[in-house]
């Protein structure tokens, strides 16, 4: 272990684990609803499709009306998980080569301009605007904050103080907004894949 | 007008323990899934466009999340720590009258439950079980509308969400069964009622026998071509439609849906035939036998899947040169997004008609007519219903049809209304009115299966 902030990140990140886990574990207590209806198809397949090609662009109108959008998130997300891969390593010591490296920077840096954008998109779109709470703005600016040091850490390692602590920060927060998405997406999914699985709408027959 | 000063006067006299209800029967409603659409969404908006509401009337209240939110944000207060420890940081927001008025306003007067918003949502939130959950809040608390909740009360005392008497129900069938009689040339030919040991038990919507008899004489024309062991019930059950499913009373729901059972039982029936009414099929296929908490002992169907069959088997024969016309299909959400049954009545159609022509989006992705969700029945919210339907009108005039076929006597209801206000100039029929308009019937008089010679 590095650097002494290593010992923050690892007790917020453990923090976050813990509460997403309890929160869960708190939705999942509500219990399963009984279904006595006969199955008019599978389950399984509903929840396949729902995580496979269901996750395609074309497979929803509003992605392909929002391909911006869509692309800004995607490009969020996967900084995110390039942020959180160069933090394991950086927390392990783990030696990255250096393709992976590169790879990490164009994530990063796409991934930070995937959040402004979503994040300028959220203050520009009067009906986004409305719908949004400070979470929203935290939540965004702290991720985005994180894959922008996470980034800016690879050029210049003087930097990773800072982003440590915008790590630590981030966990900190993640489960008390709506960044439990990392989470609770899939369930939902699965709930949702399930549910039109069982009634035959999933995965679609249609051309 | 009456409707929304009845239900403000409601709302003003509700109390602690009125809420303190309401949030329990909310509670009582959830399980794992709920909650977990409730901890997902990320107010990312691109729902928005997914609801014929919004489409019709871009404001921040048609957007799907925003719905969803105010039922969130009592969840949040009420259900989870960060709810009640940050309450502003995420959103969260006390049940009071405030919410009680946005609930209402969400989740009865812009939402018909189509569904089309999770098909759509980037995480996969089905926000209609959720908003069926706020529903039944505010049931629970004497909220739903009152021209709603007088349908529902109709199935209840009546049997029937018209209440049509017996004798009404018993002459219209007779009568319709001469005009059969006459049609077919056959004299044999029947709409038999309450035929003990029949196959199949035929369940109609009461809109049929009220207001659009020759639908009810189509279904009847083709089971006598098919030679069909059919009967309908003289007494309860004869109706297939629960409002319930809109009311969100699931005892209201259950007692309706035991109608059903109750009659299959009486007639010994083996199957379940429900006509063309989407609520009707979604409420006696998928949610009765949760209302009930018991499997059903006998077979349910659709008609269009019955008549799919026919076609299938050569028990029928159309000639798809008697209905030239282009035509096109509406897809009731809770017959094909929530029921399943999107392929048989193409399949039916394709055989029965010579230009058959899809609407875009079609299928799952069905725009919602505007007439669902129980929106037909709150006069309250009637405006918003003629415009949200604006997205289906323009549907239909991309097509360029000349018959809008629709298997759900309420959405016929509604595009019918949709024809005149969007000067359409449409005629609206069901699939079993083209499959009847097409039939090639042999030169011997079909008789019933069993029936008494």
């Amino acid at each position: 272990m590095a650097h002494p902030l290593h010992i923050a990140v690892l007790g917020s990140a453990t923090w976050a684990l813990a509460a997403l886990v309890a929160t869960w574990l708190q939705a999942r207590a509500y219990g399963k609803r009984a279904l006595f209806a006969r199955a008019a198809g599978d389950r399984a397949a509903g929840v396949k499709y729902v995580f496979t090609t269901g996750m395609l662009p074309q497979a929803k109108e509003s992605v392909m009306m929002h391909l911006p959008s869509y692309l800004a998130g995607v490009a969020f997300h996967l900084g995110a998980f390039a942020a959180f891969d160069l933090l394991v390593a950086s927390i392990t010591g783990i030696k990255l080569p250096a393709a992976a490296f590169w790879l990490a920077r164009v994530a990063t840096l796409a991934g930070a301009i995937g959040g402004l954008v979503l994040l300028g998109k959220r203050i520009a779109t009067p009906h986004l605007r409305g719908l949004s709470t400070p979470d929203d703005y935290l939540a965004n600016l702290f991720t985005t904050v994180f894959v922008t040091l996470a980034g800016a850490t690879l050029l210049a390692p003087t930097l990773l103080g800072a982003w440590l602590v915008a790590a630590t920060l981030l966990f900190l927060y993640l489960p008390l907004g709506k960044i439990r998405h990392c989470f609770f997406f899939f369930s939902t999914r699965t709930h949702l894949g399930a549910f039109f699985g069982y009634r035959g709408v999933f995965p679609p027959s249609g051309t | 007008m009456a409707e929304t000063m009845k239900l403000e006067a409601r709302l003003q006299a509700l109390t602690d323990a009125d809420l303190e209800r309401g949030l329990a029967a909310f509670r009582s409603r959830l399980r794992a899934a709920e909650t977990s659409y409730l901890n997902s969404c990320v107010h990312c908006g691109l729902c928005a466009e997914s609801c014929h509401y919004f489409r019709t009337e871009p404001i921040l209240e048609n957007v799907p999340a925003r719905k969803l939110e105010h039922v969130a944000a009592v969840f949040k207060r009420h259900f989870t720590a960060a709810g009640r420890w940050a309450p502003a940081l995420v959103g969260a927001r006390s049940f009071d009258r405030e919410m009680v008025r946005a609930w209402i306003d969400a989740v009865f007067g812009r939402c018909s439950l189509c569904g089309r918003c999770s098909l759509n949502c980037t995480i996969g939130i089905g926000l209609p079980r959720v908003f069926r959950a706020a529903r039944a809040a505010l049931a629970a608390m004497g909220l739903v509308p009152d021209d709603l909740q007088a349908t529902v009360d109709n199935s209840l005392v009546h049997g029937n969400n018209m209440a049509i008497s017996h004798t009404e129900w018993v002459e219209t069938v007779q009568w319709l069964e001469e005009e059969l009689q006459m049609e077919t040339g056959d004299p044999t030919a029947r709409m038999p009622l309450d035929k003990h040991g029949a196959k199949m038990l035929f369940t109609v919507n009461p809109r049929e026998p009220k207001f659009f008899p020759l639908s009810l004489q189509a279904s009847a024309k083709v089971f006598w071509a098919a030679g069909e062991d059919w009967t309908l019930a003289s007494d309860n059950g004869w109706d297939l439609t629960n409002y319930g499913l809109f009311n969100c009373n699931d005892s209201q729901a259950g007692q309706i849906t035991q109608n059903l059972v109750d009659a299959m039982a009486r007639l010994g029936c083996t199957t379940l035939v429900i006509g063309e009414c989407g609520h009707g099929f979604g409420a006696a296929r998928w949610e009765g036998p949760e209302w009930l908490q018991r499997s059903y002992p006998f077979e349910i169907k659709s008609v269009l899947e019955v008549m799919d069959d026919y076609l299938a088997s050569g028990r029928i024969k159309v000639d798809p040169t008697r209905n030239d016309k282009r035509i096109t299909l509406h897809d009731p959400c809770n017959l094909v997004r929530h029921g399943g049954i999107s392929e048989p009545q193409r399949r039916v159609l394709r055989q029965a008609v010579s230009d058959f022509v899809e609407m875009t989006p079609a299928r799952e992705h069905n725009f919602c007519c505007g007439g669902g969700g129980g929106q037909l029945a709150m006069a309250a919210y009637k405006d918003r219903r003629i415009r949200s339907g604006g997205m289906k009108a323009q549907q239909i005039a991309a097509t360029g049809a000349k018959i809008v076929v629709a298997p759900c006597h309420n959405c016929i209801d509604q595009l019918m209304e949709l024809n005149k206000e969007y000067k359409l100039g449409v005629q609206i029929k069901t699939v079993a009115e083209m499959v009847a308009d097409a039939l090639v019937i042999g030169d011997a008089p079909r008789r019933e299966e069993g029936a008494l010679t």
